[in-house]
C-alpha cells in the first residue's frame, strides 16, 4: 500500500466522520430545538403568545446554524479519523503511522509498513456509521410531532394572543396616525397665534397624546373601541377648532399662508377622516349607528349645544335603543324603542363634554351575564374618562322605572291619544 | 538451540522473536508464572529494576536463576539480613601484601553481576539498603573515592514478603520509585502446583538453554527506546500520572515523573514483545499496574476502606477511558 492510498483511506474515514458527526449534532440540536419549540408551544396554551409558532421555528433555525458554526469551527481531523480507524482493532497502528509518516527510521518505516499491511489486510473491519442512531431519530420524530400537534391544538391562551395581537396591530395602525397628525400639528408656525390659539393647538396636542397613550395600553377589543370613539370624537372637534382658527387667521393681517393652508389641510383630513368614519357607521346601522343615544346622558354632559351625529339607526329600535342617531336637538336627544346596542357621541363646544357608553344593552344577545344574576354583568373603566362603569340597577327597577314615567306620561296627556292602552298593555306584559 | 545472529541484532523483527524465544524457554523452567515472566522481561528489555512481591517458596529465586540462564547472563543472589553491611554489597578496598610490598585492592561484592537476586530486601537496615541505591540508579560502585562502573546489562531483582513486618525495615518511598516494577508473586493454581511438584519432585529438570545474551538484551533496548508513540497515546500516558496528582482521598502522594519515564519505557518494550512498533492504549493500560502500585502512596481513607493500589490504579484508568477513544 502507498503512502498516497494510506492518507485516502484515512481521508475517505475523516469524511465520513463528519458527516456522521453533523447528522449526529443536527439530530441532537433539532431535538433540543423541538424541545424548546415545545415549551413555548406549552407556554402559548397559559400566556398570550402569539408568536410561538415563530419561535418554534427560530428555535429549529438557531439549533441547525449552531450545528454548522461548530462543524465549521471544529473539523474532524487526520489524527482523530485514524485514531477512530484504530478503534477496529488496529492498536493505534494507524494514528502512530500518519503522524510518523514524514519521519525516517528503521522502527518508523517498520511501523509504518505493518500499519499499512494491517489496513490492507483488515480495511474490511472498519464500519463507520454515518447515520445518527435510530433511538436519537425515533426521539427528534417523537418531538417534532410533539411540537407541531401543540401548534394546531386551539386554547383560550392563543385565541387572546391572537384577538391581543390584531388589537395591537390596529392600535399601533392609530398611534402613527396620531404620530403624523401631532407632527403636523408641531410644524404649525405658532407665532402668529394669539395666546388663545396657542392654548386650543396645545390642548388638542395633549388631547391626541392622551389618545396615543390610551391606543397604547389598548389591550381589549373594548377599548380599542373606546379609544377609537373618543378619538374619532376628537378629530370631529379638531377639524372644526381648526376650521375656525385658520378662518380666524385668514380674516387677521399679517398671516404665514403657508400655516392657514397646513391647517386647512390638517382640518380636511381630518374632517375626511371622520366621514369615512360616518359612513362607515352608516353602512353599518347595527349598533354603532346610534348617536346620542342616551338622551338623560346626553343632557348630562352634553351642556347646551350638543350637536348629536351619526349614523341612522333603526327607527324601530331592532338595532339600537337609543339608536335615533339624527341627534338633531340641542339636548342630543333622541328616543327609541326596543332592543339592540346603542353606542352614541355627544358633542358640544366644551372640549369634554362626554356621554357615557353602557357595554351592553337591550338585546339580550348582545347581553353578557344573565338578566337576573347582576354580579356576572359586565362593564369596564376607559382612560380619560369617555367611559365609565355604570350602575348595576336590577331590570325589574329599570322596567319599574319606565312604568312609572310612562304612566305619569299618560296622566299628563303627553302622549297621543290611542296610544295610552298600547303603553298599559307593553309594561303590562312584563308583570306577566 | 538457535545461535544469536549478531548480524541481525539491528533487525527489530528477529530481535522480538529472539525475546519472545527467551520467554518460552523461561515458561519451561517457571510452571506457572506467565504474566510475571513477561513483566520481568519487560522490565530488563527497558533497563529497570524489579521488586517482587510474595510468599517465600514462589519461586522468585528460580525464576532469577532461569532468567539468568536464558539471557546467559552473570547471576548473584545476595540474601538480605540485618547485620549485612553495605559493604558486603558493595565489596570493599582490602590490603594485598606481595613483593612489591603492600596496597590497597578492590574486591568486587556481590552486586558486580549482570543480574541480582537482593532477597528480603526489607530485612536490611537502611544503610545496606541504599549501598544498593547507586547501583540501581548510577549502575556504579563507589568504594572510597573510586567508583566503580558495573557491567552492562545491570538488573536488580529484589524480593520482599509482604507478611512478616517484625524486624524487618520496609523500604522508603525514594528507594521504591527507583524500582521499575513492583511485582505481585501470585500463588499458583492446583493444576499448576501439580507440574511444580511434578517438575521439581521425581521429574528430570528441563534443560534450560541460553537465547540471548547481553549484548543482543542491549541490542534489543536500544530498539525498543526508538518505538514510536502517538501523540494520543502520549498524552492518555501523561494523564493517567497527572490523575494520580488530583486531589483524592485515596491518594496520599501521586507518582513521580519517573514514573512517567517507567511508563512510556514499559509500553514500548510490551508492544515490542508483542511484535508492534508502535505503543498502544492497552499497552500503557496494562503497563500501568506494575509502574504504579509502588510509586503511589494510598490515603488513610483507601487504607481503611481497603482499597489497594491497584484498586486506585483502575479508577484511574477508567476515569480516563474516554481519552483512550474507547
Amino acid at each position: 500500500m502507498e503512502q498516497r492510498e494510506f492518507l485516502k483511506i484515512i481521508k475517505a474515514c475523516r469524511r465520513r466522520m463528519y458527516i456522521a458527526d453533523f447528522l449526529k449534532s443536527s439530530v441532537s440540536a433539532l431535538s433540543i430545538g423541538a424541545g424548546t419549540g415545545i415549551l413555548f408551544q406549552i407556554a402559548a396554551f397559559f400566556v398570550p403568545l402569539y408568536y410561538a409558532d415563530l419561535y418554534m421555528m427560530l428555535a429549529f433555525i438557531l439549533a441547525e446554524l449552531s450545528v454548522l458554526a461548530v462543524m465549521v469551527v471544529r473539523r474532524t481531523t487526520m489524527e482523530q479519523a485514524a485514531l477512530r480507524m484504530d478503534g477496529f482493532g488496529f492498536e493505534e497502528r494507524i494514528v502512530t503511522a500518519y503522524e510518523h509518516l514524514d519521519q525516517e527510521g528503521t522502527l518508523v518505516g517498520l511501523q509504518r509498513e505493518d500499519a499499512m499491511r494491517q489496513l490492507r489486510e483488515h480495511r474490511d473491519k472498519i464500519h463507520i456509521p454515518v447515520m445518527p442512531s435510530l433511538k436519537r431519530t425515533a426521539l427528534l420524530f417523537l418531538l417534532l410531532v410533539c411540537s407541531v400537534g401543540l401548534s394546531l391544538l386551539p386554547s383560550a391562551a392563543k385565541e387572546r394572543a391572537g384577538e391581543l395581537h390584531r388589537i395591537r396591530e390596529e392600535a399601533q395602525g392609530k398611534e402613527d396616525e396620531i404620530e403624523e397628525f401631532m407632527e403636523a400639528l408641531e410644524q404649525l408656525e405658532q407665532e402668529q397665534l394669539t395666546k388663545e390659539q396657542q392654548e386650543a393647538l396645545q390642548e388638542m396636542m395633549e388631547s391626541l397624546e392622551s389618545s396615543l397613550s390610551e391606543y397604547q395600553q389598548a389591550v381589549s377589543e373594548e377599548m380599542l373601541s373606546a379609544a377609537s370613539q373618543k378619538l374619532d370624537y376628537k378629530y370631529e372637534n379638531m377639524s372644526s377648532q381648526l376650521s375656525n382658527l385658520m378662518q380666524e387667521l385668514q380674516s387677521g393681517a399679517g398671516v404665514s399662508i403657508a400655516s392657514a393652508d397646513a391647517m386647512q389641510e390638517i382640518a380636511e383630513q381630518l374632517a375626511k377622516m371622520q366621514e369615512g368614519k360616518l359612513a362607515r357607521g352608516d353602512g353599518d346601522g347595527k349598533g354603532q349607528g346610534g348617536s346620542n343615544g342616551d338622551d338623560q346622558m346626553g343632557q348630562q354632559k352634553g351642556v347646551g349645544d350638543g350637536s348629536g351625529q351619526g349614523g341612522a339607526g333603526d327607527r324601530n329600535g331592532q338595532n339600537g335603543q337609543s339608536g335615533d342617531g339624527n341627534g338633531g336637538g340641542q339636548n342630543g336627544q333622541g328616543e327609541g324603542s326596543g332592543s339592540g346596542e346603542g353606542r352614541g357621541t355627544g358633542s358640544s363646544g366644551t372640549p369634554h363634554d362626554y356621554v357615557s357608553v353602557p357595554n351592553a344593552v337591550a338585546d339580550s344577545g348582545n347581553l353578557t351575564g344573565n338578566i337576573g344574576s347582576h354580579e356576572t354583568s359586565e362593564y369596564f373603566r376607559a382612560q380619560n374618562g369617555l367611559n365609565w362603569e355604570g350602575e348595576h340597577t336590577s331590570l325589574e327597577a329599570v322596567i319599574g322605572s319606565y312604568e312609572q314615567n310612562a304612566y305619569e306620561g299618560i296622566a299628563a296627556e303627553r302622549y297621543p291619544s290611542g296610544m295610552e292602552d298600547i303603553i298599559k298593555e307593553y309594561f303590562a306584559s312584563f308583570n306577566n | 538451540m538457535a545461535e544469536l545472529d549478531r548480524s541481525r541484532l539491528q533487525d527489530p523483527a528477529y530481535m522480538a522473536q529472539r525475546i519472545a524465544a527467551c520467554e518460552r524457554e523461561i515458561q519451561k523452567g517457571i510452571i506457572g508464572q506467565g504474566e510475571l515472566i513477561r513483566q520481568v522481561i519487560l522490565a530488563m528489555l527497558t533497563g529497570g529494576n524489579v521488586l517482587l512481591e510474595g510468599m517465600p517458596g514462589l519461586g522468585k529465586t528460580r525464576l532469577v536463576s532461569t532468567i539468568g540462564k536464558v539471557f546467559d547472563l552473570s547471576f548473584k543472589r545476595i540474601q538480605f539480613t540485618p547485620d549485612l553491611m553495605p559493604s558486603d554489597v558493595t565489596g570493599t578496598n582490602i590490603i594485598i601484601k606481595n613483593e612489591q610490598g603492600s596496597s590497597f585492592s578492590f574486591e568486587r561484592g556481590p552486586v558486580f553481576a549482570n543480574l541480582i537476586l537482593a532477597d528480603e530486601i526489607n530485612r536490611a537496615t537502611p544503610k545496606t539498603q541504599s549501598a544498593l541505591l547507586e547501583a540501581m540508579q548510577e549502575h556504579t560502585v563507589t568504594v572510597g573515592n573510586v567508583s566503580h562502573v558495573l557491567d552492562e546489562p545491570f538488573f536488580v531483582l529484589a524480593t520482599q514478603n509482604p507478611i512478616e513486618s517484625e524486624g524487618t525495615y520496609p523500604l522508603p518511598e525514594a528507594q521504591l520509585d527507583r524500582f521499575m516494577f513492583k511485582l505481585l508473586v501470585r500463588f499458583p493454581t492446583r493444576e499448576e502446583l501439580k507440574g511444580i511438584v511434578a517438575l521439581t519432585e521425581g521429574g528430570s529438570e528441563p534443560v534450560i538453554e541460553k537465547q540471548m545474551d547481553g549484548e543482543g538484551l542491549l541490542a534489543a533496548r536500544a530498539l525498543v527506546n526508538q518505538i514510536p508513540i502517538a501523540e494520543a497515546v502520549m498524552d492518555y500516558l501523561l494523564e493517567i500520572i497527572m490523575e494520580t496528582h488530583v486531589p483524592n482521598p485515596h491518594i496520599r502522594e501521586g507518582a513521580s515523573p519517573r514514573a512517567a519515564q517507567a511508563l512510556i519505557r514499559a509500553a514500548r518494550a510490551k508492544a515490542f514483545i508483542e511484535g508492534r512498533f508502535n505503543v498502544s492504549f492497552q499497552d500503557v493500560k496494562e503497563a500501568a499496574y506494575p509502574v504504579l502500585r509502588h510509586r503511589i502512596i494510598p490515603g488513610f481513607d483507601a487504607i481503611s476502606a481497603g482499597i489497594t493500589e491497584d484498586d486506585i490504579i483502575t479508577r484511574i484508568l477508567e476515569a480516563k477511558t474516554a481519552l483512550a477513544g474507547r
